[in-house]
């Protein structure tokens, strides 16, 4: 039986949970540190959202601006940050990569984290994957979104090639 | 001998502060205006009249009835103010009042009333100027903290969730900052809406302040497991409930 999984490959998929929530630019600073190193392959951000208007209540629509909602520069790249940054959940290629995750998260974090190494992102594609993407999704980019949301605002490629 | 009401059991800090906050014995720890009041409530502009949805009472004739004689009314109901709402949401990182504590102070130190406790927010219904009252009763004692508690009329995530890096709870609406002098100042109502001028909370509790003045158990303070008491008798209430339901018929 032919394989599907779109990533054939074991890369080693790491959660890093900080103690407090991340302001935009100690967010940004740990972003560059990680991203600056060879071997991570993909990454995500994951934390309560920050919206651009008020979504419930009587202020419903009411256009708002959350002060942790900034642009935050990630390799040369302007990001805008729609989460308060509560975990981060990146794929690396080996263990030494993952010390050096590990260093860099030490280093800047200037409270207590979690760091575990386990499975937080699909390494195959899911039937509604499948349905919305077709056979030829791009593997990096199996799991990093919704498939109903639209890619453009989910995902930053920071490296083109 | 007058009866003293005992409020709640327990030899710890946090039972403590269950009875303190029942019995409203609490301390004062900061002023807000009226104006910053009415502010942040965002039910009526500030320095305006009470809108009302029924004439005084005294204007109304009541029909002859004994209870309407014993029992007098609150200001709010003698002016026919509008019923109005303050919901409060503490944190879970050592928030000063968790729901119930706030609604048992409502209930037994104030009149005319309707607290409602939820999971992570609490909500007291009552005329306007009655509302106000409580609020305000419980902005400006130790039952509220400006970086772990909040006044949240709508969004009100945020209590169960890790703390930011300043220690101010979440708020996806943002209303209450903590600015660069160490003040926390909220600049929008309850519900979001901007307001006119930044509203002064007051310093946040430090951490050990806040761990000492916390109703709340938690095994990295006060576990709830080590109050022997107030097992007992949690123990005791749901015994005598479950025998006292159980009807073989």
């Amino acid at each position: 039986m032919p394989d599907t999984s779109s990533d054939t490959i074991e890369h080693l998929q790491l959660e890093i949970v900080p103690q407090r929530l991340l302001k935009p630019e100690t967010a940004q600073a740990l972003l560059n540190g990680i991203l600056g190193l060879e071997g991570v392959i993909r990454l995500f951000v994951h934390g309560p959202r920050l919206p651009g208007t008020v979504p419930y209540g009587p202020a419903k629509g009411t256009a708002m601006t959350h002060n942790s909602r900034r642009l935050i520069e990630i390799e040369g790249n302007m990001v805008e940050l729609v989460v308060s940054v509560g975990s981060i959940r990146l794929e690396v290629e080996d263990a030494d990569v993952k010390e050096q995750v590990h260093e860099i998260c030490e280093k800047i974090l200037p409270f207590p984290f979690e760091f575990r190494e386990g499975n937080f992102m699909l390494r195959r594609q899911t039937v509604s994957g499948y349905a919305r993407f077709g056979p030829d999704q791009n593997p990096l980019l199996v799991g990093l979104t919704d498939p109903k949301g639209k890619l453009r605002d989910q995902v930053c490629i920071l490296k083109k090639e | 001998m007058a009866y003293k009401p005992q409020y709640y059991p327990g030899a710890t800090s946090v039972a403590a502060n269950r009875r303190k906050h029942m019995s409203g014995d609490v301390e004062k720890l900061r002023e807000i205006s009226e104006d910053d009041l009415v502010m942040v409530l965002g039910h009526r502009p500030p320095g305006s009249d009470y809108r009302s949805t029924h004439p005084p009472l005294a204007e109304m004739g009541e029909p002859e009835c004994s209870i309407r004689q014993t029992v007098e009314p609150t200001p709010g109901a003698k002016a026919g103010d509008r019923v109005r709402y303050v919901q409060f949401v503490d944190s879970m990182y050592n928030g000063t009042s968790v729901p119930y504590f706030r609604t048992y102070n409502a209930a037994i130190n104030f009149r005319g009333v309707d607290p409602g406790t939820l999971s992570g927010r609490q909500v007291i219904e009552a005329r306007e100027r009655d509302m106000e009252e409580v609020a305000k009763f419980q902005i400006e004692t130790e039952m509220f903290d400006p970086a772990l508690s909040s006044l949240r009329g709508a969004t009100v995530h945020g209590h169960s969730l890790r703390l930011p890096e300043d220690g101010v709870m979440f708020d996806m609406l943002d209303r209450a900052r903590l600015e660069s002098d160490g003040i926390v100042k909220m600049h929008k109502d309850q519900v979001g809406r901007p307001i006119d001028k930044k509203v002064e909370l007051g310093k946040p509790m430090s951490a050990k302040e806040a761990a000492k003045r916390t109703t709340i158990y938690r095994v990295d303070n006060v576990a709830f497991r080590s109050d022997t008491e107030v097992l007992e008798w949690v123990h005791r209430v749901f015994d005598q409930r479950t025998k006292y339901g159980f009807k073989p018929e």
